[in-house]
């Protein structure tokens, strides 16, 4: 175990990442609404020492309750529409959505029309999207940075 | 009446074994594949007033393949009983969740959205106490019908329905298909079309293998380990974007031929880089073998035994982890898997301890795998003409979750019909079996301990 930490502090120290002089916080809240697991996975790797968004005080939250923000993936699938559309609705306001890839931002979808009823944005009320297919871990930290600080404190 | 079941009966005494079923539109037609080391073979069975005999009692791995042909395809399966909806989810609790009564049972709901970053399904727990008894899975919340999609698709087009079912098999699912649509079209093989298909299919299972090991370490609440191979699945991710431009590998699978390039100076610095990541890796890996209080979580847990898995129809890691020695690399002669010989582990208990331990083999091997393929240049290549064509072409390959059947059927330059049943959508049905019996908290272990996906399976 000690040699884990000590290996770990080891890599903090020569990816040499800045301290962040943000005093607040995000708590985010995914919903895969049909992605291909690309964005899933590079949105797990965003929280690895490589890209350690958890020092901007942005982490996931396992409730929407709990949440300020829904990220959502994927082309939104007639099956995910309603569990969709409910962890909305359980979120309390103000609450943003961020729409992530571009499956979700209705970009180069593939699919049949009835088993799909996406983009994002023609259910919730999106404030950012972050393309890319998918969008690595750096991207997607710094969208959600950029969305942080445009928002009044 | 057609001999469908004894056909099947007399493949199954003389080796052969289930790789796949799925059905037709018009004529209605029930197609089930069997493999038998590299050899594939599909028999046609034709729907008669809507309705087949089932082989789910002859082989039980054929259950999700049933229900899902009819639940898309509107076939009905005599002898299925009760045959539950699969795909299609607007139907009653009742009709897809098995009935579990008595003294204080009661049901336990998780998804389809879940509490970490993890993919949509749904999870239906029957439990007393602790103790899970069963374990209805629901998954298709991520169905796009990608296979419909492709249909009427050129044969070149239809590998980007393929390739977008799922992100972390993108390479498998690709060189499935590309594999299928050349045996279709009488194409052979080259060296270096093996070669480069052969690198790009163990770039995938590097990252995959790191990410897996990360997952159990966070099943288990060690942070400190999930960190640390979370790192090197990073790592392992960048070196694939810069062999390939692309971390996921994505589009570099192609049809009759290969446009990858690696010069002598790209070849050198990968085989630096995964010599790198072997290093760490190890030393990673020493130290969770002395975390007692990590090691103390994974012996026991979710077991699977050998005769469970070979009826299930358990592939990949998950059934070599319980002892059956097969991988469809040692019998994949269009790839470069020469003299592939499967590993399994000493202890192959079938536990999650198995599972874990057998990624982390199957990781060095792929290590001592990719500096050999990456020993000389990689250039452009083309597949040969000189093979009879044909309406259907089948392949297999081994995907990090398990073996991944593509079958195409083409209607001259266009897709009829193509199926893909990948490692996971085999794998799945065995996750639900290694829960029962085991504590729910102890659920999220067991099923990182597959890591299987959910977006090829649903597709």
């Amino acid at each position: 175990m000690l040699t884990l930490l000590r290996d770990l502090r080891r890599l903090r120290k020569s990816i040499a990442l800045g301290r962040p002089d943000r005093g607040r916080s995000l708590a985010v809240r995914p919903v895969d609404a049909g992605s291909c697991n690309g964005c899933e996975h590079e949105l797990i790797l965003a929280s690895s020492p490589y890209t350690d968004l958890q020092r901007f005080g942005i982490g996931v939250v396992a409730s929407p309750r709990h949440a300020d923000l829904l990220l959502v993936t994927g082309p939104v699938t007639t099956r995910m529409r309603e569990p969709l559309l409910t962890a909305y609705a359980a979120m309390p306001e103000p609450r943003l959505v961020v729409a992530l890839g571009d499956c979700a931002l209705g970009c180069n979808v593939l699919g049949r029309d009835e088993d799909l009823v996406g983009p994002v944005e023609s259910l919730l009320p999106v404030d950012a999207r972050i393309p890319g297919c998918p969008p690595n871990p750096d991207a997607i930290a710094a969208a959600l940075l950029e969305l942080l600080d445009s928002r009044p404190s | 009446m057609s001999r469908y079941r004894e056909d099947v009966q007399a493949l199954l005494d003389d080796g052969w074994s289930f790789a796949g079923l799925y059905a037709l539109d018009s004529p209605s037609r029930v197609r089930t594949v069997f493999a038998n080391g590299a050899a594939i073979r599909v028999e046609t069975v034709e729907v008669d007033d809507g309705v087949v005999p089932s082989i789910v009692d002859l082989v039980p791995a054929a259950n999700w393949d049933e229900r899902e042909a009819h639940d898309l395809r509107g076939v009905a399966f005599d002898g299925h009983e009760p045959l539950r909806p699969l795909v299609d989810h607007d139907l009653d609790l009742a009709s897809w969740t098995v009935e579990v009564r008595g003294d204080d049972a009661y049901q336990v709901a998780v998804g389809p959205i879940h509490a970490g970053v993890i993919e949509s399904g749904h999870f239906r727990f029957h439990v007393v106490g602790e103790k899970i008894l069963h374990l209805d899975a629901r998954l298709f919340y991520k169905h796009r019908g990608l296979e419909r999609a492709a249909e009427g698709a050129s044969l070149d087009g239809g590998a980007r329905f393929v390739g977008r079912a799922c992100a972390a098999c993108a390479v498998t699912n690709g060189v499935a298909y590309a594999q299928a649509v050349e045996q279709a079209r009488g194409l052979r093989s080259v060296p270096d079309l093996a070669r480069a298909r052969t690198i790009l299919l163990e770039l995938e299972r590097v990252w995959s293998h790191l990410n897996d090991v990360s997952a159990v370490c966070a099943g288990t609440g060690l942070a400190a380990g999930a960190t640390r191979f979370a790192g090197l699945t990073q790592r392992a991710r960048r070196l694939n974007e810069r062999l390939t431009g692309h971390r996921f590998l994505f589009g570099t699978i192609e049809v009759g031929g290969s446009a990858l390039t690696l010069d002598g100076e790209a070849v050198a610095a990968a085989r630096d880089e995964l010599a790198g990541l072997g290093r760490e890796a190890a030393s990673g890996w020493r130290e969770l073998l002395f975390n007692r209080s990590f090691q103390d979580r994974l012996p026991g847990v979710g077991i699977v035994r050998a005769r469970d898995a070979r009826r299930l129809g358990a592939s990949g890691p998950a059934a070599r982890a319980s002892g059956v020695e097969q991988d469809a690399r040692a019998d994949s002669p269009e790839l470069a898997y020469d003299d592939f010989a499967p590993v399994v582990p000493t202890r192959a208990l079938g536990d999650v301890q198995a599972r874990l331990e057998q990624r982390h083999l199957e990781l060095v091997q792929s290590l001592e795998l990719l500096p050999r393929l990456l020993d000389r240049p990689l250039a452009p290549c083309a597949a040969e003409n000189g093979l009879p064509e044909s309406d259907i072409g089948a392949a297999r390959v081994e995907s990090p979750r398990g073996a991944t059947l593509c079958v195409v059927e083409r209607e001259g330059d266009r897709l009829g019909r193509v199926h893909l049943r990948t490692g996971s959508y085999a794998n799945w049905p065995v996750v639900a079996f290694a829960a029962a019996g085991n504590m729910l908290p102890d659920f999220p272990l067991i099923n990182k301990s597959f890591e299987l996906c959910y977006a090829c399976a649903d597709r």
